[in-house]
């Protein structure tokens, strides 16, 4: 099944993409064909527009049996140290303006294949709203919406509105919450350029939003953003009556051409966590905590891009509560052993959502360095991406090359290798390492 | 003795002073001559690679003022709706997945190729630069530019200007350690309409990245009102409304 995996990601690549004959469209071997003509067809403007990218995803994970994430999933019934996954993702973006009247939606199809779960495939609306401009200074936009707020780039502590983002890859497109908003711009001379005020109204029911909450409310809302001294600032703040309400800031500026900082900040008044001890015993605490990052962005005169972030996440786990956690799976694990009993580890289980998460303890620090076009190879980006967990001292370290050689095509290889000791959060991760290449075409 | 030194000094400092005012002077005609204070325009990027291979983008632009420029790029489809927003020294980037603008330097390049973000996203160079010197030549002028502010891609300009039209057709630009970055040339002097001629293709390449060749070709240059609201982070994802 590996093989035919393998095989079926080479063959969309070669036979749907097609890159080579791209390729040699692509390739001159003087100036005389250069097309210096502008009469195309970007300058003609339709009401309409519709792209779209596949990519095809081969996913190699190196298990570790002995890791106690593994054991929580699988106990003792698998017995594959290694798993494959085959993705086929498409994303199609679509969207028709008329006048002050823009409709938009991004949609996203999902097939894949791996060993526990055979074929499945999802789809899904990632946004899909309709903006209303009546003036430069006014948008009203009503539907599925990404609000993504903050400056962080792995980590939004700020962003009140969104899905958390995927360390693995911040950039990817995230899917909105179904939202009322506007934006009210005033631009000025002098000290302050610009002023943005943002307001947000976000109901939950049970067939909207409903994976925030589980009663019927308004969370409101809203964002100030002002640019003075050459400096981004945001203000901004959400209100619910049965979830936390929350207030923050965040701040991006260029301290030399070369040389950007930023920070986020969020006070989370009445945050409610729930921790479970070695022996499944569940306390309840809370309390309002502050989440903080800061960061800086750094081009060096070699294209060399360095990006550093420092993460207090307050609503996560001390070093003991996630040892508590661990030590719960691995008592777990030992009664299902010696009793074929599973209370201990559906008890780890109830609070794996937690738990489990991305980032889900106290102090992280975030480091990315990619260069841009080596060895004179236009449109390669060498990156390595470290993740330190500061409380247990684990870590995650992530090699990736990507590469476009032709236009609209890109080639993606990463590898991911989990290190720490035991009873720490990637440590005791499902897997030790894997291997992701994806390639993507955009037409 | 004395008088003599000060009058000679003064006379000095006056000549100076009028070349420099006459060379700033001539740098806002070139500014205007090279595109009115509120605008748009569509630009096509080439960039060439030593083995003929090559890489095209196109943007549409506003620009306003001095120092307020915003685009998108039309394709190709991988970077469509890509926007770049720049306000004075400040520079943001929008890419429609990441979904919201992250600052960005003058010295990176959002296309890759020989162009950096400064000369794609090209303010009023009179807002950027003093002249220091200025030289008659056969064809004109050749104004010696030095940076007013720090966070510029290039510390120094040696602009070459035709004056038939005060246009120029050459840029030669350097960093603080006097070494050259890159050359622009300015090629194809076309008039787009309303009074706007200018050259309609710049070429460069650079001692940095030798064999590379970036070209930006310009059309659909017109004249247009625009609101100030429009150079906004909140407005960055609109821009292509605007075509």
């Amino acid at each position: 099944m590996r093989l035919v995996c393998l095989v079926f990601t080479i063959w969309v690549t070669i036979v749907f993409f097609n890159p080579l004959p791209l390729f040699s469209q692509d390739t001159d071997n003087g100036l005389t064909d250069l097309n210096l003509d502008f009469k195309i067809e970007e300058l003609e403007k339709k009401p309409y527009s519709i792209n779209a990218d596949i990519e095809t995803t081969e996913t190699i994970r190196f298990l570790d049996q002995d890791a106690l994430l593994f054991k929580q999933k699988y106990l003792n019934k698998k017995n594959e140290d290694v798993t494959w996954q085959t993705d086929l993702d498409l994303i199609v973006e679509a969207q028709y303006q008329q006048g002050s009247i823009k409709l938009y939606g991004r949609f996203n199809g999902l097939f894949y294949y791996n060993d526990d779960e055979s074929f499945e495939s999802q789809r899904k609306a990632e946004e899909a709203y309709v903006s209303f401009q009546p003036s430069f200074s006014l948008a009203i936009d009503a539907g599925k919406k990404v609000h993504k707020w903050g400056k962080g780039y792995a980590f939004s502590p700020s962003a009140f509105f969104a899905r958390p983002k995927d360390l693995d890859d911040p950039d990817a497109t995230l899917e909105g919450y179904y939202s009322v908003s506007a934006d009210y711009i005033k631009s000025m001379e002098g000290i302050v350029r610009t002023v943005a005020v943002t307001p947000i109204f976000m109901p939950v029911t049970r067939d909207l939003n409903h994976e925030i909450g589980s009663k019927d409310e308004l969370i409101w809302g809203g964002k100030v953003y002002v640019l003075a001294y050459d400096t981004d600032v945001d203000l901004m703040f959400s209100i619910s009556d049965n979830l936390t309400n929350r207030v923050g800031f965040d701040f991006s500026k260029n301290l030399t051409p070369s040389f950007e900082v930023h920070g986020d900040a969020a006070w989370v008044k009445d945050y409610r966590q729930y921790i479970i001890d070695a022996a499944g015993n569940v306390s309840e605490q809370e309390d309002t905590v502050f989440n903080l990052l800061l960061g800086i962005r750094y081009l060096s005169s070699q294209d060399t891009t360095y990006i550093f972030e420092y993460y207090r996440n307050g609503q996560g786990y001390t070093d003991w509560e996630y040892e508590q956690y661990l030590t719960l799976i691995e008592n777990g694990f030992d009664q299902y052993i010696n009793t074929s009993s599973q209370t201990l580890i559906s008890k780890s289980k109830t609070y794996a959502a937690h738990y489990n998460q991305q980032a889900a303890m106290k102090n992280y620090l975030y480091l990315k360095i990619s260069q841009k076009d080596p060895f004179d190879i236009l449109y390669f980006v060498p990156a390595i991406t470290f993740i330190y967990n500061m409380d247990d001292k684990s870590a995650s370290i992530t090699p990736q090359l990507t590469y476009t050689p032709v236009t609209n095509f890109t080639i993606d290889l990463k590898t991911g290798f989990l290190l720490g000791e035991s009873k720490t959060e990637y440590g005791e991760k499902i897997n030790t390492a894997k291997v992701v290449l994806s390639m993507r075409y955009y037409f | 003795m004395r008088k003599i030194i000060v009058i000679v000094l003064l006379g000095l400092f006056y000549s100076t002073l009028v070349f420099a005012l006459d060379g700033n002077e001539i740098l806002k005609k070139v500014d205007r001559n090279l595109n009115p204070e509120s605008f748009e325009m569509y630009r096509k990027l080439i960039n060439i690679e030593p083995d003929g291979t090559k890489k095209e983008f196109v943007m549409f632009s506003v620009k306003k003022g001095k120092e307020k420029i915003a685009s998108v790029f039309l394709s190709p489809a991988s970077e469509k709706g890509r926007g770049t927003l720049r306000i004075g020294e400040n520079m943001w980037l929008y890419i429609p997945n990441v979904g919201k603008p992250i600052r960005i330097t003058s010295l990176q390049s959002v296309t890759g190729g020989v162009f950096n973000n400064s000369d794609i996203m090209r303010v009023d160079y009179n807002s950027e630069y003093n002249c220091e010197k200025i030289e008659t030549t056969d064809k004109g002028y050749t104004l010696y530019l030095r940076a007013k502010l720090k966070n510029v891609a290039y510390e120094t300009l040696t602009m070459f200007i035709d004056s038939k039209r005060f246009l120029p057709y050459k840029i030669e630009a350097y960093a603080a350690s006097g070494m050259l970055i890159k050359n622009l040339y300015f090629k194809e002097v076309k008039d787009f309409g309303d009074g706007i001629i200018r050259p309609s293709i710049i070429e460069t390449d650079s001692p940095l990245y030798k064999g590379y060749k970036s070209y930006i070709v310009f059309a659909n240059v017109k004249k247009r009102e625009l609101a100030s609201e429009i150079f906004s982070l909140n407005y960055m994802d609109k821009i292509e409304g605007l075509r």
